[in-house]
């Protein structure tokens, strides 16, 4: 028989004190794309080109990244590295105008009951990273246990709902109905780029990013968001921290 | 996948069951369009390499291999249901993929007594699946999988994306096995084009591979601890994952290696970032790993669940061409490690992970000992540090290739034509892709709650099958 409190106790404490006290990425880490103030024009049409999730905007006003696009995988930094650079900053959740409303509701609600935040996942058509990246945020290095954030099992008293993953035309009816089986305040959080923004994905199987489907309030982009960045945008949905993105996806 | 001057498929059929007759395995069927011909490519597998016999389709229907040859079910039936070829003799009649009407949808197979549907939103954090489950109380009388509900066309998103981004593609397939996605179809199209990649690059991505065998299979076995109800074990055992993941993240940049993988090699030496993280990271995270997995193994507890669940005789896996731990769990020797085009830096001896029992115990000891040697490979490829470039340019030139390697869930590979260096036809046959038809034997005669025993022993992705 297998000593596991005696394991456990051994290897001390794990986890990250995030949102509580700072925490990073490895330095080698690849997070989403910033544009170089003062980039020649040229390098710029070069990195749009070399785009597969065109989240690159050159015409309008002004060169333009729309982080809920990006997929971090440094195509344009390689392309022209005179204009981009890739940011190991993990903060890079998005959020939606009208989601202050939302959480006031919210928070109302979970003081009233003075109880945690129940969370729902949904994958409308995830690559799968999502789901084991969501899963890693349980695990002693971020148990988010501690911030009392819980995992349950039926919308019915979910606060918040994760979506994973592009909404796939199967999808879309099975997510609309999850959602309108929880509850009144709830909060839609896309997780990855995929959802947040549909990602490269398009044809005939696609219905969209997961606010074609249902409201989102914040997307966390990233391909997957490691699991610090889910914890990001939770904080951000719950009103704890503000988002430094703030985007009007098109 | 060759000229499009082929025979009838009828014709084609009677040298592929010879061929399966004298041994080999049929790994896939890929279905091409070349000049408003349609083409049937039957790969059949043997320890010597990949080869593609093809058939095209002339009268409807076309005589089905199904009909005696199981391991073509799945492969025919998606034909059927995605490109509308029909075949004459597939035994089994329901659609895999489902319809296109939602209606349609709701309405599919539920109309039989003592049916249930489960899925596809499911509890936990799971990706999306529906089986209809045939019960009589406790016990599945049978199960069918209902998938396909991911399917987002990403065989067709390749065509035309350029050689320098496709790996990206690649990895949006299965982003959780993104360096076995990258690397099949990297070689794919290093082997139409004749491109021989430099060692270091080899080395660096054999690395990736097994590294991403040992987090998968921790995860699996994580899963296998948490249906058990071990806490505090799949606790630690999540805790060796993540400890992978953090090694990875240092080294490559993505904790699952994403972005790494390039058409000619690796993009930046992958090798030299990962011997200088491994020589100060590797020892914990192989400690972690191997001795949580031993502490499992000694919890008679959660081995009183696996053992006898969702048992698979060898002879079923067989003739399903079942593939990865769930073959070898099943004592049939099946790994693209130790095969002549299998591609690791020093292919893998005759030691291989091999269990005779077939259930879930038999599976979960497979992966046991494959992230072991999984380590092993790492260190013997860390210890060969060959020198030199990462990647070589690619011509633009015209081809077909066909490419395995062992992802952590088995055999997956990747079919490519190209025509100027411009992507014209990816195929991809996932190892879940084919385990999953296996998953229909696995469960008659258990009961309710040995289904995520017997799911989580499998270890599959929903969305490398349904891609």
């Amino acid at each position: 028989m297998s000593n596991w409190i005696a394991r456990g106790l051994r290897r001390g404490i794990l986890t990250t004190r995030y949102p509580h006290a700072a925490d990073a990425m490895p330095p080698r880490y690849r997070g989403a794309a910033e544009i170089i103030a003062g980039a020649p024009v040229s390098s710029l049409a070069a990195g749009a080109e070399a785009c597969l999730s065109r989240a690159i905007l050159t015409d309008g006003h002004g060169p333009q990244l729309l982080m809920s696009r990006c997929f971090q995988c440094g195509a344009c930094t390689r392309v022209a590295p005179d204009a981009f650079v890739l940011s190991p900053r993990f903060d890079v959740a998005i959020v939606d105008g009208h989601v202050a409303d939302v959480r006031a509701q919210l928070a109302a609600r979970v003081r009233r009951l003075g109880r945690s935040i129940m969370i729902r996942h949904v994958d409308a058509g995830s690559d799968a990273s999502c789901e084991q990246e969501i899963s890693a945020l349980f695990n002693p290095f971020y148990d988010v246990n501690r911030l009392g954030l819980f995992l349950t099992a039926t919308p019915r008293h979910a606060d918040v709902l994760l979506v994973s993953g592009v909404v796939t035309h199967a999808m879309a009816e099975p997510l609309l109905r999850a959602f309108q089986a929880m509850p009144n305040p709830r909060v839609v959080v896309a997780v990855g780029t995929a959802a947040s923004s549909g990602s490269i994905f398009s044809g005939p199987d696609i219905a969209g990013p997961a606010e074609r489907i249902v409201p989102v309030d914040v997307a966390i982009p990233g391909a997957p968001p490691p699991p610090l960045s889910i914890i990001h945008g939770l904080w951000v949905a719950l009103g704890k921290t503000e988002a430094r993105y703030r985007e009007y996806r098109t | 996948m060759t000229g499009t001057d082929a025979p009838e498929v009828a014709a084609a059929l009677y040298e592929i069951r010879e061929r399966i007759a004298a041994g080999s395995r049929l790994a896939a069927v890929f279905y091409e369009e070349v000049d408003g011909e349609r083409l049937l490519h039957y790969v059949l597998a043997n320890d010597g390499g990949l080869s593609a016999l093809t058939g095209c389709v002339g009268f409807e229907p076309v005589p089905a291999l199904s009909a005696d040859i199981p391991a073509a079910d799945w492969s025919e039936r998606e034909i059927r249901d995605r490109f509308g070829v029909s075949f004459d003799g597939i035994p089994e009649t329901r659609p895999l993929l489902p319809p296109g009407d939602p209606a349609a949808l709701r309405r599919s197979s539920a109309t039989e007594v003592s049916t249930v549907l489960y899925g596809p939103i499911r509890s936990g954090i799971v990706e999306s699946a529906r089986w209809v489950i045939e019960t009589a109380g406790e016990d599945f009388i049978a199960v069918f999988p209902q998938m396909f509900f991911k399917k987002r066309g990403l065989e067709e998103r390749f065509v035309d994306v350029d050689l320098e981004l496709a790996p990206y593609v690649a990895e949006h397939v299965s982003g959780a096995t993104a360096a076995s996605h990258a690397t099949a179809f990297a070689r794919a199209v290093e082997c139409a084009l004749g491109v021989e990649i430099p060692e270091r690059a080899r080395a660096a991505r054999t690395i990736l591979l097994e590294f991403e065998r040992v987090h998968q299979h921790l995860d699996s076995l994580g899963k296998l601890a948490d249906d058990g109800s071990l806490a505090v074990g799949a606790a630690q055992t999540f805790a060796a994952k993540e400890r992978v993941h953090r090694l990875l993240a240092e080294a490559t940049g993505n904790r699952f290696s994403r972005g790494v993988v390039a058409v000619g090699g690796t993009r930046g030496d992958v090798f030299g970032a990962l011997h200088e993280t491994c020589a100060s990271r590797l020892g914990t995270v192989e400690r972690e790993a191997t001795s949580v997995v031993e502490g499992l193994f000694n919890t008679q507890s959660l081995l009183d669940r696996l053992i006898g669940a969702g048992r698979l005789s060898s002879e079923i896996v067989q003739r399903y061409g079942g593939v990865g731990p769930v073959a070898r769990g099943s004592d049939i020797r099946c790994d693209a490690r130790a095969t002549a085009d299998g591609f690791m830096l020093a292919p893998i001896g005759s030691a291989e992970a091999l269990e005779r029992d077939g259930d879930a115990f038999a599976r979960a000891r497979v992966r046991q000992r494959e992230i072991r040697e999984s380590f092993g490979l790492i260190r013997r490829a860390l210890d060969a540090a060959p020198s030199g470039t990462s990647c070589v340019a690619v011509p633009a030139a015209s081809g077909c290739g066909l490419a395995r390697v062992e992802s952590p869930q088995g055999e997956l590979i990747y079919g490519v034509r190209l025509v100027g260096g411009r992507l014209r036809r990816v195929a991809i046959r996932s190892a879940s892709f084919a385990n999953w038809p296996l998953f229909v034997p696995a469960l008659p005669g258990n009961i309710f709650t040995d289904f995520s025993f017997i799911e989580h022993s499998f270890g599959l992705i929903q969305a490398e099958t349904d891609r």
